[in-house]
């Protein structure tokens, strides 16, 4: 699975430019469901068809990155964020454009005090000479995302764009191992979640399941001076209860904690404080679909070095069967 | 049952957004009385239906939120102690030292324990206090706590619906109880009146999750009008004279620009001509109310808002006065009984 894993966290998809990400889960998936295609903005859909419940998987495509707004007669980059960025958290890192092409970023010098830096302030440099010697590689309207591996290290996998290829890859994982179910499975791989839900909801819309489960990241309380928060990696995977965009369907929540108990499956609950997941859009599609979700602890969330635990991977993808065949 | 009762009752109800499955089928039942057809919706929604007499009948959708504001648990400390955060608008300030129960294997009762004054800092005297700060005690240590209480249970306040001198009740969900309350009441009054339109009163979920029980509603009712009713800010100490609304004045209507005016002004013509109490509430923006939702689904909802004045709003002590709701259901049963057609 490390493998699946290692793929998808290293293909270019920010949010909105998902087709990469897409094409490389239609390769993975194609000989295993019945039905693959793609709508309008871009989701991926892939059906196992079946007689019973129709039940939506979903798991957003897109990762956080950064959008090149201007560029100037030096050949520096002037860019603002694609999806939630902390402005230290990108500074002096490495970002990858589709193209391959390689930047730095880094400020400008004469701000009075780091804490009050701002994206504004900021700058890519790809090692350009001048702007027309940087247009040969970039573009005002290109997008670039953090360069960063994928390391498996003690069990835990530390890499960039965890959120959320992380559910991707539970998914895939998912529906490689074909479950047994007479219920009709919509693996759903969504677009542009990072700036507001947007993929989830229409996909929904279109498929009209009968309940849906969003498969996403969730942060964690468990290191040095966090805020508190009852979930840890390595303790299993988390039962949405509730975050900013969703509070979970009683009776979807309440299946997911039977199959964790009945299949003896070490789980968590997830309240998040901050931050939403497609569930928050998928909820109020279409007259109401009874909606939950399944997260992987991570740690770092929207860092260029997210970490999480395989064996709540794996778990995840246990449950989630297990869900599936209800 | 008269109006200042049954509020009493609905206001003791408890009902947490997102956990409206433990109060939907009370509030099914009293609509059962006065509906030719009652039913609940995967999301707990509680709809009833009461036909009109026209050949072609449109459709009126008229929406009031049951869902209360509340707190659900997030972690459970070795002590016993019970951390926790909001569901909906929840102000920390107006939570100390509450009485509460905790709907855990089964209910508990807890309270919000606060520091005395004793052991205050000097400095801190004057300071709130954060949620993340505070605690519910509900006597047992973790071990015990953990065997009852799991991590997501939610926790509702007691404040026992009190009725106060001058026809006035205070409780801890007003918002929007009185609004299901002139449900009812609109329900009671269209008994006695004739009506060319199919009226749908739903109860929605989830208004203090950002108005989710009114999208799926609207989507699922397709409705010629709607009718919001909700509470708006009574007049208080204090309170901006332009966004709060004295008691016993009568209902408000709302005029603005994702109301219908030609709807609001047949309304408030129909409260002149019945000497129904009314006043007008100027909503600059979107309401934040489920006339929001209304006013852009589907093909988009003609509607109209009716507020009820409450004082102390988002806290367990809210007030109403009787009167307001009655002088509500009375003027929205006659407005669709003396609806023109077009």
């Amino acid at each position: 699975m490390f493998d699946i894993i290692n793929k998808l966290t290293q293909t270019f998809g920010p949010s909105g430019n998902e087709k990469k990400v897409a094409d490389l889960i239609r390769d993975m998936l194609k000989d295993k469901v019945d039905e693959v295609k793609t709508d309008v903005l871009g989701n991926l859909i892939c059906i196992k068809k079946g007689s019973g419940k129709k039940i939506m998987l979903a798991a957003h495509m897109d990762e956080i990155g950064i959008i090149v707004s201007f560029i100037d007669k030096n050949g520096f980059l002037r860019f603002s964020n694609v999806g939630g960025l902390n402005p230290f958290v990108i500074l002096g890192k490495r970002v990858i454009f589709e193209n391959g092409s390689v930047g730095v970023v880094w400020y400008e010098e004469n701000i009075d005090d780091i804490k009050n830096i701002k994206l504004e302030k900021m700058y890519i440099d790809i090692a350009a000479s001048s702007k027309e010697d940087a247009e040969r590689l970039v573009n005002v309207g290109d997008m670039a995302v953090f360069e960063a591996g994928t390391i498996l290290q003690n069990g835990r996998i530390i890499s960039k764009s965890m959120d959320n290829r992380i559910g991707c890859a539970v998914l895939v994982q998912t529906a490689l191992n074909q479950p047994e179910t007479e219920n009709e499975i919509y693996y759903v791989f969504t677009a542009q979640e990072e700036v507001g839900l947007r993929g989830a909801g229409p996909a929904a819309y279109g498929l009209m399941p009968d309940m849906a489960l969003a498969v996403d990241v969730t942060a964690t309380g468990d290191t040095p001076e966090c805020k508190p928060m009852a979930v840890k990696l390595g303790a299993g995977p988390a039962i949405k209860i509730k975050d900013r965009s969703v509070i979970a369907h009683p009776e979807v929540k309440d299946l997911l904690i039977k199959c964790a108990i009945e299949n003896n499956i070490p789980h968590q609950f997830e309240i998040l404080s901050q931050g939403g997941t497609d569930a928050g859009s998928i909820h109020t599609t279409a007259g109401g679909i009874p909606s939950g979700g399944v997260a992987i602890p991570t740690r770092n969330v929207h860092n260029s070095a997210e970490i999480v635990d395989m064996k709540d991977v794996e778990n995840a993808v246990k449950l989630i069967e297990a869900f599936i065949n209800q | 049952m008269e109006c200042g009762e049954l509020l009493k009752k609905l206001s003791d109800i408890r009902a947490v957004a997102g956990r409206e499955n433990m109060a939907a089928e009370i509030i099914a039942g009293l609509f059962r009385q006065y509906c030719d057809d009652v039913s609940v919706d995967s999301f707990y929604n509680v709809i009833g239906f009461k036909k009109g007499q026209a050949e072609n009948p449109q459709n009126v959708l008229i929406t009031a939120h049951y869902d209360e504001i509340g707190l659900i648990v997030t972690g459970i400390e070795d002590s016993g102690f019970l951390r926790f955060t909001a569901i909906g608008g929840v102000d920390a300030k107006a939570i100390g030292a509450m009485e509460v129960t905790v709907h855990g294997k089964k209910d508990l009762f807890g309270v919000i324990g606060v520091k005395p004054p004793h052991l205050i800092a000097p400095e801190d005297k004057d300071k709130g206090i954060k949620m993340e700060d505070m605690r519910i005690d509900i006597g047992y240590d973790g071990e015990k706590a953990r065997e009852l209480v799991s991590i997501g249970d939610v926790v509702t306040f007691n404040s026992p619906t009190q009725e106060l001198l001058n026809n006035r009740i205070a409780g801890k969900s007003l918002d929007n109880r009185s609004g299901v309350a002139a449900l009812v009441e609109i329900l009671k009054e269209l008994q006695k009146l004739k009506h060319d339109d199919n009226v749908y009163v739903v109860a929605t979920v989830q208004e203090e999750l950002g108005l989710i029980g009114a999208v799926c509603t609207t989507y699922n009712i397709k409705a010629d009008l709607g009718i919001v009713i909700d509470v708006c800010h009574g007049d208080m100490p204090d309170a901006p004279s332009d966004e709060a609304f004295p008691l016993d004045k009568g209902v408000t209507v709302a005029i603005g620009p994702i109301i219908s005016r030609k709807h609001a002004k047949e309304c408030i013509k129909i409260a002149r001509e019945e000497n129904i109490p009314y006043q007008i509430d100027p909503e600059a923006g979107d309401t934040g109310t489920e006339a929001a939702v209304h006013a852009v689904a589907r093909e988009g909802i003609p509607v109209i808002l009716l507020s009820i004045p409450c004082k102390y709003m988002h806290t367990a002590v809210e007030m109403v006065s009787v009167n307001d709701i009655v002088s509500t259901g009375k003027l929205a049963a006659r407005y669709i009984a003396g609806r023109s057609k077009e």
